[in-house]
């Protein structure tokens, strides 16, 4: 019997798949491996599917039925995400989120039906894995029959684009150096704005007036990338295109923390689509893509025999990725010059309170449409150098009449010129919900937050079925952030009505206000997150979660697993650093994550009359900006110095041989970014202390000071030569002078 | 002692021997065209192209021949003529962006090779800039019978000049307004844009004539400021066939905020030049359709 009706179930549903449907399974097979790739000149791990970075483009039609089985031959667990896709809640591909991670060797299917078009990407959720290769196309096409489908737009050739890059450090390193204040990227990149280019540039008072408002040196990214990458390759070349042709360009930044201005060396591109939706064309010279954003590009091939550079420049224009098309000589597009540092600085300086909350001046800044970053553009608003150099050699010059390069006539794409070409209202109907975010966060610990709260210190957002959402998103902080809604397209509410276009990542620069608003009509856990990958690993997340929802399969036990997913992207972060000098052994080492700071400090002399001593402090980071920690401590020393007892600033005495004492003491971060530390130890003495030591007086040197009211005293330089060693020298007043070597990690 | 000395010599010697070996075997050398003029060309062209350990250049500005060794490890020729061709020169396998080739110095300037343009179809395509090409047709019949135009456009003009932080042309700019503005013959005005234009040609005449009498842009933008507020006066009244944008920056004017007229919605800042060219918002928009 049960035989039977087996048989018919399987009857009915091949036979209902065949006519009852009319739809078409399209099934990719996925094989998730470890393996070596050379973009540097070094060998490194990374991760290839089907052997191959990036990802394979995927393709489906409309009214298709994805069928993706993903194989997991890694040592580790993996998930797959389908960028700005509509699906079931649990094919959203998010671990702990809408699925347990897919384990090492396990096989997992991701199946759900194809309900839009347009140009989306993919890639791991999972860790950090979307840096090492974990990213592709996924391309969603329009039927023929679409009452959409736009003549001489839809049916040119095309071209799936994905943009990337690559750092020869561990993905999980940088994050940790990220959160440890760790300037090595920023010297790799000449971005350190130390001193000593401050004065070169006739900018001294502006790094002063920085520092005096507690800003670490600011630059557009955090990162410093050995390659950037189009679909994988540095430079690449599209010779099936030829003078006359039109190419659409379907392009996914599928950078893990890049924005990239995006050049075409033929002319003017005409944007046609962004995150997936049609807009109204509209043309420009360059456009910036965000993180996870896509951008659909026409572009022209004006000539015969010669093949056009297609640039794509990270946003701090250390490097570039070229392609080019059509085939012939080939036409170069000119390199973004760098960017002036120290002019953003000034600008920033103007725009920050002392209390570190930051003040527009009533610019009502919105939809990148005021690129504050624009004082540092040399291409618009000119080169001081060429300018300089010219007026030596040329006094007679009409300066005037010379704009450098500086052209103030590009046309930059912003979020007020994109407009949906059909009306995208939400229905009128529905009760509207409105919340708001400020984003937050600070560079100096690296935490990323939503109204100062990490994804481990808040509940998921509950929302109805049915209703309307708006959300009003202020950026508080000083870098910008690719918002992207998991699920859902959003309308941007801007002077376009109710043609306001769709997307799912918002990019929001400092200072701006922007309201988008969905309507809530997929139940399920959603993830609403800044995309940039270590932004989201400090924790700059929250989960929409529909109230009443049916249970999800794939996660039976929800409550805990979304303790996993708070833990995930708090965790802690461990430094330490030694100098080995020739008077003795000076040091720490610290356990940190958002909120607390677990640290031990040592010097260890190398004869007991220099003694030996530690400082143990754990602590609690208080407020947005992080300036206070209040902390408690263990202090133990031991010194053979014959009972010598001393005095300290307030008359009290203190044997400094042998001491263990605990002690209750906070840290309060001071303008020049001087640490001044107050404790009170259990033997009734009190000390204060104020120290730096990160003065960055020239791109590699550092100064340090240190002085208390016992009476001591310290100061030092540091010479960083690679990203674990540097040379030191100090002067104490316990040891005397040392020389060393310091090794840190 | 002396073994270690001699051991030290040995290795030292071998070391060299290989970086020698490594440097003969692997450096290659070719000979290319680069398009260029002078000795000025010859300096900028080797610089470009000379990247220490990977690769040189000597370029001849008579045979316009280049002699490039490099690496082959390291580098390519490829990689070489890409470098130049971004400092401005043409090869057989690069052409330079051409506002890196019109950057040039004069002497530099050497003939280029003409392309040969394909004729694009019309795009088919409905931008969102076609559409305003509709509204310059009508446009041209109602100019004639509007004499403030002209003091309009010579305003337009001068806050361009100062949107380039130009005070040249600013100052030229101001003497055809203040033209423009004596021009007007005030009977032929409708009975609102006459009351108006009572009220503040004085103010306009003065502030032009400041105008015209510096050079330098910060002091002409002082009198643009007003200037700015009583054009408006004017424009409220009168009758335009395309959009005007009243637009604001709260930071000019030592922070007490300015306001400007605009043809384009996008702001253009005459306040600042290019310092903050996109600082400031539209606050109305001026329109009789």
């Amino acid at each position: 019997m049960s035989k039977n009706l087996k048989w018919l179930m399987l009857c009915i549903i091949s036979f209902s798949a065949q006519f009852g449907y009319a739809q078409n399974t399209v099934r990719y097979d996925l094989t998730i491996t470890d393996t070596i790739v050379n973009f540097s000149g070094k060998a490194k791990r990374a991760i290839a599917v089907n052997g191959q970075i990036p990802m394979p483009t995927l393709t489906f039609t409309e009214g298709d039925i994805a069928e993706i089985v993903v194989h997991n031959k890694l040592q580790e667990s993996t998930s797959l995400h389908w960028h700005g896709v509509f699906l079931p809640n649990k094919e959203d591909g998010v671990p702990y989120l809408t699925q347990m991670p897919i384990q090492p060797n396990e096989t997992f299917t991701y199946s759900f039906p194809i309900i839009q078009s347009g140009t989306h990407w993919y890639h791991s959720h999972s860790g950090l894995q979307e840096q090492i290769g974990m990213y592709g196309s996924l391309i969603l096409l329009k039927k023929k029959d679409d009452p959409t489908f736009r003549k001489g737009i839809d049916d040119l050739p095309e071209v799936p684009i994905i943009l990337s890059e690559w750092t020869d450090i561990k993905p999980e390193n940088v994050h940790r150096m990220l959160h440890n204040a760790n300037d090595w990227s920023a010297i790799k990149k000449g971005t350190v704005q130390s001193y000593s280019e401050a004065i070169k540039a006739r900018h001294f008072k502006t790094k002063l007036g920085n520092e005096m408002k507690r800003m670490l040196a600011m630059d557009v990214s955090d990162v410093y990338y050995d390659k950037f990458l189009i679909n994988g390759k540095n430079e690449s070349q599209l010779s099936q295109f030829k003078g006359g042709d039109k190419v659409r360009l379907r392009i996914s930044n599928g950078g893990a923390s890049s924005y990239f201005w995006l050049n075409y060396a033929g002319g003017k591109m005409t944007v046609v689509a962004n995150d997936g939706n049609d807009v109204v064309p509209v043309e420009v010279d360059r456009l910036i893509i965000g993180v996870s954003e896509t951008y659909d590009v026409v572009v022209a091939i004006p000539t015969q025999d010669i093949s056009y550079e297609f640039l794509a420049t990270p946003e701090d224009r250390t490097k570039s990725a070229s392609i080019y098309l059509g085939n012939g000589k080939i036409q170069l597009k000119s390199r973004m010059p760098k960017l002036k540092y120290f002019e953003g600085m000034k600008m920033m300086n103007d725009m920050m309170n002392m209390d570190g909350s930051m003040d527009d001046m009533g610019m009502d800044m919105s939809l990148q449409k005021m690129d504050m970053n624009t004082v540092m553009y040399p291409e618009i608003t000119g080169n001081p150098k060429m300018k300089m150099k010219e007026m030596k050699t040329d006094n007679e010059m009409d300066h005037s009449k010379h704009a450098m390069n500086a052209d103030q006539n590009i046309v930059t794409l912003n979020y007020g010129m994109l407009k949906a070409p059909q009306p995208t209202t939400l229905p009128k109907n529905a009760p509207v919900r409105e919340l708001r975010f400020e984003l937050t966060g600070n560079m100096n610990r690296y935490v990323w937050s939503m109204d100062n709260k990490v994804l481990s210190e808040t509940d998921k957002i509950l929302i109805k079925k049915g209703e309307n959402v708006r959300i009003t998103l202020y950026n508080g902080s000083m870098m910008r952030h690719p918002m992207h809604l998991h699920g859902h397209d959003f309308r941007v509410l801007n002077e376009q009505g109710e043609f306001a276009p769709l997307k799912n990542v918002l990019d929001i620069m400092p200072m701006e206000t922007d309201t988008i608003e969905f309507n809530a009509n997929t139940e399920g856990d959603w993830f609403f997150h800044c995309h940039i990958l270590y932004h989201m690993m400090a924790g700059m997340n929250r989960v929409f979660s529909y109230e009443k929802q049916a249970s999800n399969p794939y996660l039976p036990n929800k409550k805990w697993a979304y303790k996993k997913l708070q833990a995930e992207s708090n965790k802690l972060h461990f430094m330490v650093e030694n100098d080995f000098a020739t008077n003795g052994n000076d040091g720490f080492a610290m356990l940190q994550n958002t909120r607390w700071s677990f640290g031990t400090e040592w010097r260890l002399g190398y004869h007991d009359s220099h003694g030996y001593e530690t400082e143990t402090h754990i602590g609690r980071y208080i407020g947005k900006n992080q300036w206070f920690m209040p902390f408690v401590g263990f202090d133990w020393r031991y010194r053979k110095q014959n009972g010598e007892v001393e005095k300290n600033l307030f008359g009290q005495s203190n044997t400094k041989d042998q001491r263990a004492v605990l002690s209750l003491g906070a840290e309060y971060t001071l303008p020049m970014l001087v640490k001044l530390q107050g404790e009170v130890f259990t033997d009734g003495n009190v000390r204060f202390q104020l120290m730096r030591e990160d003065i960055p007086i020239s791109p590699r040197i550092r100064w340090a000071f240190m002085v208390n009211t016992d009476k001591e005293y310290m100061t030092g330089f540091k010479y960083i030569v690679t990203r674990n060693i540097g040379i030191t020298t100090h002067y104490d007043s316990d040891m005397g002078i040392g020389f060393g070597a310091t090794l840190y990690y | 002692m002396k073994r270690l000395k001699s051991i030290l010599m040995v290795f030292t010697g071998l070391l060299s021997v290989t970086v020698f070996n490594a440097q003969t075997k692997y450096t290659k050398t070719e000979t290319v065209k680069i398009y260029g003029n002078c000795g000025l060309c010859e300096n900028t062209i080797e610089k470009a192209g000379n990247l220490k350990n990977e690769a040189t250049v000597d370029w001849d500005k008579d045979t316009k021949l280049a002699t490039i060794s490099y690496n082959s490890l390291r580098s390519s020729k490829e990689q070489v003529l890409k470098r130049i061709a971004l400092a401005g020169y043409d090869s057989d396998l690069y052409l330079a962006p051409d506002n890196t080739y019109a950057d040039l110095p004069g002497c530099c300037q050497y003939e280029r090779a003409p392309k040969t343009t394909v004729n694009m179809e019309e795009p088919k395509m409905e931008t969102a800039m076609g559409n305003h090409s509709d509204h310059s047709i009508i446009a041209d019949a109602i100019i004639d019978n509007n004499q403030l135009q002209t003091v309009f456009e010579n305003y337009f003009a001068l806050k361009d000049a100062l949107v380039n932080s130009d005070g040249n042309l600013a100052l030229e700019k101001a003497k055809e307004l203040l033209i423009a503005i004596n021009a007007i013959k005030m009977d032929e005005l409708s009975s609102e844009e006459h009351i108006v234009w009572m009220k503040v040609m004085k103010h306009l005449v003065i502030d032009v004539k400041h105008i015209t009498e510096t050079k330098e842009a910060a002091q002409q933008r002082g009198y643009f400021n007003t200037l700015s507020d009583n054009i408006y006066q004017v424009m409220k009244v009168s009758e335009q066939e395309s959009p005007t944008y009243y637009q604001h920056c709260p930071m000019a004017n030592n922070g007490k905020g300015a306001n400007w007229l605009s043809k384009e919605e996008a702001i253009k800042n005459p306040y600042y030049g290019s310092q903050m060219l996109s600082c400031g918002k539209t606050v109305e928009t001026i329109k009789w359709f």
